[in-house]
């Protein structure tokens, strides 16, 4: 089924996502948790987050499998695309529901879909955006016309509320109030559908030689379970210090390879961490004219959403003419990620 | 364009009971072939085929669905039988109600090419009835259809051997192209009731000894034979993209042809096949290289398989194709299903191009190196092909009949669904000023799911086969329940639940089964007589639909004190429908009031208070309700409205154009506003006769509200009221001071009647054209008319709502509705039901059901969709249509089609054997299965049963002479279970008995009971329709 000629363009058709359950908002939060809600306010700025678990009883009410798998349909159904269509699923996650099957399995289940190639990948935050790059590789190979990239993520896995919390170290206690629930999703195509906006290039690159992880989201296996590690652990110095560096980099790359100047961007989608860190970030890659698609204070960190969460609310937004570049930094081995859009 | 789409599909094959297992038993290449299954034959006894490809329940008839006598049942072909439900079934899976279908000219064209229930059962000539001439005959198969569903276009049986239902899907396809029928069920069926077919392919030398046919392998040694049914709707593909029906495929040409002398009557033509398959595709307009697969007849004979593929060789050997063509069989699967074997040929190939998948063929792995496949341009499925989406995909299907009738069939993937866009920029821009985004659910703000079936028990079985497909995968609740509402009504006995998505549906379905009683669930089994229908130990009736008594919705519109800021506002965002009404009313109060009042509720405004907006946001909000509810199709029978909520009463009663009650609510509150301040009023826990020398104390005190024997408002001047409060006859007396801003209908609105009768006089205000009990009068109004002079008088005078609501109760009204922003009216017309202790009353098992679209703040459109899921349960047609979001246009969904009994099943005994042993029908009934246990069904038996469905009272059993005659000699009549049988049971409608039967029964009932003497039957036919009928005739007869 290989085509030979010039390689198709990959266009976004449409994105959609799946947010669990009513906002949860800093005073209930820190009801929850025991903490305090203004360091919340101040030190984070995440205004309010949702969580696939109940707070109250504990019990999970959405698997990562059914946000993404919603998340995928809304993205259908806003450009209304048959599932049909849907040739290949591509997930990005750092919190699968299990090791196996994987995820993307359970997802293309729900979705009803069968006999089409499916890829998981297992990354943090550049995750929405590898699986962005792999989508458009199918595509462009001319192989496959229509796909679904997906991005998800269940931190609440590691929200332990039966811990106490008050004696707590902020860097400790920052993660129980960085992180949120969701999925989020995009239909690519190498026709556009009604409206044109072309995938103009994708960046995924690794730049960890010899660093230290910025991040590290640990598992236990029944040999090694009951071991005093910790699960989450999370170097919010080097973090700090580093992303906004590395944002920058990746802005100026992507604009370079593409010929474009600062002054050409109508949209800029900055890196998500958290209300505050991304307005620091924002402020440091200096495109004011660009107009800001952020939503972390929202929705809170829930990984590989973000993205694709960023990508529905600029869809709304974009017209004829424009160009938005988005950027993210996974912080675990340093992940370089961005991808450049142009509505034709 | 001489297409013609396939909407509908149901089938049952060997290892599969519909067209989603047959769908997986070809995706995971399954074999649904196995031994010879009693009571079939033994083997062992007959010689031939020891295994084979058999249906599961062949036996099972839901004869009560149908209407058809037990008697008639058991002497019916299977083949009719499961022809019937299927055709059934593949009706519903094209999203049409079948009893929609009723006089249209739907055609009916079955393949079929035995009839072994006639060599069983024709034999026996002592044993012949007149049932027996129905239940046999390759017509009836087809013309049963067409009886049952009422369908009037052409109607035929074909039989051309193996090719019979491919040619008559191209019989069906001519049909619809030459307009003899709009619309087509064509299928066909194959039960192998007797050993003697495959004797003869033994003799014949194409039997498989393993009784598997494996097409195109290299193990391919002969025929093994199967069962099967199938159907297929069908349709102009212009008709049905107008219609907006799902597609599976479209048929795009077909071609039969003859080999005429061949090389001996059974031999297979290559010349003959290459004709047939080069004209399907002329037809279709597709030269062969562009079809993509090929669903082959492949009957896995050496010969049959070679030939085959010769013919196919010669279009496709050295043609320019990427590929060569794909080829498979589906007689790998479920053996050569004969009469059947095109339309599961035709069935495969439909749900291929919709899954865009093509499963493997079955022992194709070690393909026939004879055929030499690959230079004929051809290669077999050895793994399922996943097929290019977003363009066009030909597939051919061959059928090939043993005496030369070849057919070939040219089909297409469906065209794609006109893509919608982006849904969210094709948004309507917003008008309501409030930026609000579009209502997301239906209509009415949330989906209502319905099922209806024609007995408690099947509706039971319906509610918990639906609750187990919609659980199983999540889908958008919008197009399930368009569908519902589309395809699942027509039946006695309705269920209709609320829901937010797909996994509540589910277990809000089961609930609803929870709920019921069905009959016999509880029966303990007894052993079955062998040749007698068996009698089950049920308590109630399964023969008879639901007694239902047309629902009396009494409307009753809130006055003021109910208002409250934001009331109606969630409402107003999730349903388009109250969206649009109150809309309408802010349109027609605006030039009166000046500001939107929609704006005012949405926004929570508390001016909401002050009795100039109280009084028009009010009327807005109990108009709106009630328009939003007519425009689905509820009338109210009897209306009130408490004070102000008379005035949209009035519209509703078509006694006051909106416009002008928009005008006088608005001129009426602003009146009142500019009154001085100063005034109050007193909710006294006494009646108003004990009151009365009080207030006439007081000429700046009157009596404001009668609402009840021990509820009075009375109202006026502050400092007067005080005093009534202080006085030492109400010592111990129950006060409240309500917080209003004026003493309405109380002396002190005098100064403002003057300046409102000047304004209601260029209103010209009607006679109410539905009963209106009015509140001014205290009883419904004969004649009066709704004037300048009514509304004035309204603004002084006490508002009468005991008297108007005892009245309004006497007309027994079945659910009171109340159309505020809170249950007010409702709450206090229970407590006058509860004072009329009215000896008769004590009968009714429950007083009106009160309803409340819109209960509190929070209701967003689950209240609103209850209300009509409730009247609808009650027996309200509701106009689905309207109820659907009007800017959304959601493709219905298509869902699992109706679920038969299981529990009667009929067959021949004996079975065939080498000695002469006659053979007999029997009847068998099995007791029912008591349902899967669910932890809802538990909770049944204490909880009051939520409303999600209907439930009546059934008549007991017979206890006197006349009636134990009537039940016996009807139940012996028509093969009944007399235990079945109700009052209530009709002769025709429900047990299906003709007017000769109805004869026979007057003379068994004459000869049994002598006192009766000559019944005249021409009189008695058309008045009498139930056995209660009959049985009170009887007994009068006796009596005199």
């Amino acid at each position: 089924m290989t085509t030979p000629g010039p390689v198709p363009s990959v266009h976004v058709r449409s994105a959609g996502s799946a947010l669990p359950g009513e906002p949860v908002d800093n005073t209930a939060l820190a009801a929850a948790l025991g903490v305090n809600e203004e360091w919340i306010d101040v030190f984070i700025g995440t205004r309010t987050r949702h969580f696939a678990r109940d707070l109250t009883s504990g019990d999970i009410r959405w698997t990562l499998a059914d946000l993404c798998a919603d998340a995928a349909a809304n993205a259908l159904e806003n450009s209304g695309t048959d599932p049909a269509e849907v040739e290949f699923l591509v997930l990005g996650t750092a919190t699968p529901d299990h090791l196996m099957p994987a995820t993307v399995n359970q997802v293309a289940d729900q979705l009803g879909l069968d006999q089409l190639p499916t890829y998981q990948l297992q990354s943090g935050c550049a995750g929405a955006v590898q699986a962005l790059s792999v989508a458009q590789y199918l595509i462009g190979s001319g192989e496959f016309t229509t796909g679904l990239a997906i991005g998800g993520d269940v931190c609440t896995k590691h929200l332990d509320l039966r811990r106490d919390l008050s004696e707590a170290a902020p860097g400790d206690l920052v993660n129980c109030v960085l992180f949120g629930d969701g999925a989020g999703a995009a239909v690519l195509s190498s026709r556009p559908g009604d409206r044109a906006v072309a995938l103009r290039r994708v960046l995924n690159r690794c730049t960890g030689l010899g660093r230290e992880p910025g991040q590290i989201i640990d598992w236990f296996g029944l040999a090694d379970r009951d071991e005093p590690r910790q699960a989450l652990i999370e170097d919010y110095k080097a973090i700090e210090e580093s992303v906004p560096t590395m944002a920058v980099e990746i802005l100026w790359e992507l604009l370079d390879s593409l010929g474009w100047a600062a002054g050409d961007l109508d949209f800029l989608l900055p890196p998500q961490l958290s209300g505050r860190m991304t307005r620091l970030i924002t402020e440091q890659l200096g495109v004011p004219e660009a107009r800001e698609i952020s939503c972390v204070a929202d929705t809170g960190n829930n990984g590989n959403a973000l993205p694709f969460l960023q990508l529905e609310r600029l869809l709304q937004e974009m017209t004829s003419g424009q160009k938005a570049l988005a950027v993210a930094v996974e912080s675990s081995k340093w992940i370089k990620a961005g991808f450049a859009l142009e509505h034709l | 364009m001489n297409a013609v789409a396939v909407t509908g599909i149901d089938c049952r094959f060997p290892g599969a009971q519909d067209p989603g297992a047959f769908w997986e038993l070809l995706m995971r290449s399954g074999d649904g072939t196995g031994p010879v299954p009693p009571p079939r034959w033994d083997p062992s006894l007959t010689g031939g085929p020891t295994e084979g490809g058999f249906l599961a329940d062949a036996d099972a008839f839901d004869h009560e669905f149908f209407r058809i006598p037990p008697r008639d049942a058991a002497a019916m072909d299977p083949q009719q039988r499961l022809m019937l439900q299927c055709a059934w079934r593949a009706v519903e899976d094209s999203g049409v109600a079948p009893g929609r279908l009723a006089g249209s000219p739907t055609g009916v064209f079955v393949g079929v090419m035995g009839s072994e229930w006639a060599q069983l059962t024709l034999t026996d000539l002592p044993g012949i009835t007149a049932q027996i001439g129905s239940g046999n005959g390759y017509c009836m198969i087809a013309n049963r259809i067409s009886y049952h569903l009422d369908l009037r276009g052409p109607c035929m049986a074909v039989d051309t051997a193996c090719s019979s239902s491919l040619v008559a899907v191209h019989l069906a396809v001519n049909a619809l192209l030459t307009e003899e029928c709009d619309r087509a069920i064509a299928g066909g069926v194959n039960l192998a009731l007797s050993p003697a077919l495959g004797l003869f392919y033994e003799k014949a030398g194409l039997a498989a000894p393993d009784g598997r046919c494996k097409p195109f392998s290299a193990g391919a040694d002969g025929i093994g034979r199967g069962e099967g049914v199938g159907a297929v709707v069908l349709r102009r593909l212009a008709d049905a993209l107008a219609d907006g029906d799902p597609v599976y495929a479209v048929i795009r040409g077909t071609a039969v042809n003859q080999d005429g002398r061949s090389n001996g009557i059974t031999a297979p033509s290559r010349w003959s096949q290459q004709e047939v398959l080069a004209t399907a595709c002329r037809r279709a307009g597709a030269d062969p290289h562009e079809v993509s697969f090929l669903e082959a007849h492949g009957t896995g004979t050496a010969l049959g398989d070679m030939i085959e593929t010769r013919a196919l060789g010669h279009l496709h050997a050295d043609r320019p194709r990427p590929r060569p063509l794909a080829l498979g069989s589906v007689k790998g699967n479920l053996g050569h299903t004969e009469g059947a074997a095109g339309i599961a040929g035709l069935i495969k190939t439909c749900l291929s191009l919709h899954h865009r998948t093509v499963p493997v063929s079955r022992y194709a792995a070690r393909e026939n190196p004879q055929l030499r496949l690959a230079e004929q341009g051809l290669r077999l499925l050895k793994a399922p092909l996943r097929l290019p989406s977003g363009e066009p995909v030909l597939a051919g299907l061959s059928s090939f009949g043993m005496g030369g009738t070849n057919a070939h069939a040219v089909l297409e993937s469906a065209p794609g669904r006109a893509v919608a866009g982006t849904r969210r920029a094709a948004t309507p821009p917003d008008r309501s000023g409030v930026g609000l985004p579009e209502p997301s659910g239906s209509g009415l703000g949330a989906e209502v799911f319905v099922l209806t079936a024609p007995t408690e028990r099947a509706l039971h079985r319906n509610l918990m086969a639906q609750a187990d497909a919609i659980g199983r995968r999540r889908t958008p609740i919008g197009p399930l329940c368009r569908a519902s509402q589309r395809v699942k009504t027509g039946h006695g006995w309705r269920g209709a639940v609320v829901a937010g998505d797909s996994a509540e549906l589910a277990g809000r379905l089961r609930e609803a089964a929870g709920a019921l009683r069905p009959t016999g669930l509880n029966a303990s089994a007894r052993p079955t007589a062998p040749t007698h229908p068996t009698r089950s130990t049920s308590p109630t009736s399964t023969l008879s639909s639901p007694t239902t008594e047309p629902p009396l919705t009494a409307w009753l519109f809130t006055g003021q004190g109910a208002q409250y800021p934001g009331m109606g506002a969630r409402l107003y965002r999730e349903s388009a429908l109250f969206r649009r009404h109150l809309d309408g009313v802010d349109t027609a109060l605006l030039p009166h009031t000046g500001r939107s009042i929609r704006d005012l509720l949405l926004t929570g405004d508390p001016a909401v208070h002050r009795t100039g907006w109280a009084q028009p946001a009010l009327f807005a909000v109990g108009h709106a309700l009630g328009a939003t509810l007519t425009e689905v199709g509820v009338r109210p029978a009897l209306l009130l409205g408490h004070s102000v909520g008379e005035f949209a009463a009035a519209v509703h009663a078509g006694a006051l154009p909106l416009e002008d009650a928009a005008r006088l609510v608005a001129v009426r509150g602003s009146l009142m506003e500019q009154l001085p301040d100063g005034g109050g009023m007193l909710a006294v826990h006494a009646s108003a006769d004990r009151l009365r020398d009080l207030v006439e104390r007081e000429p700046l005190v009157g009596f404001a509200a009668l609402n009840g024997p021990r509820s009075t408002v009375i109202s006026g001047d502050l400092a007067a009221l005080e005093r009534i409060a202080e006085s030492r006859e109400l010592d111990g007396v129950r006060l409240r001071r309500l917080e209003v801003s004026h003493a309405f209908h109380s002396p002190l609105m005098r100064p403002a009647l003057e300046a409102f009768r000047r304004v209601a006089e260029q209103v010209a205000g009607g006679t109410p054209r539905l009963p209106f009990h009015s509140t001014l009068r205290g009883k419904r109004l004969e004649s009066e008319q709704l004037d300048a002079s009514y509304w004035t008088e309204h603004i002084e005078a006490p508002v009468l709502f005991a008297d108007a609501a005892a009245q309004l109760l006497d007309e027994r009204p079945t659910h009171l509705l109340e159309l505020g922003p809170r249950p007010v009216l409702t709450a206090l017309a229970r407590r006058l039901d509860d004072r009329s202790a009215d000896p008769e009353a004590l009968g009714r098992s429950t007083g009106p059901v009160a309803l409340h679209p819109l209960p509190d703040p929070e209701s967003d459109g689950r209240a609103l969709a209850e209300t009509v899921a409730a009247l609808y349960r009650a027996g309200i047609d509701i106009d689905w249509t309207a109820a659907a979001h009007p800017a959304r246009d959601d493709t219905p969904a298509r869902l699992t089609p109706y679920a038969f009994a299981t529990d009667s099943r009929f067959w021949h005994t004996g079975g065939p054997t080498r000695t002469t042993a006659p053979g007999a029908l029997v009847a068998v009934r099995e007791e029912p299965r008591a349902p899967q246990s669910d932890p809802s069904s538990t909770d049944a038996a204490t909880a009051t049963p939520p409303a999600a469905v209907t439930t009546t009272a059934t008549t007991p059993p017979p206890q006197d002479p006349v009636a134990t005659a009537v039940y016996e000699t009807v139940a012996a009549l028509g093969g009944y279970d007399p235990t079945a049988l109700s009052h209530d049971s009709r002769f025709h409608d429900d047990l299906g008995l003709d007017s000769v039967a109805l004869v026979e029964l007057k003379e068994r009932l004459t000869e049994r009971l002598p006192a009766v003497g000559a019944l005249p039957v021409q009189e008695l036919l058309p008045r009498l329709t139930s056995l209660g009928e009959l049985i009170g005739y009887l007994r009068q007869e006796t009596s005199v």
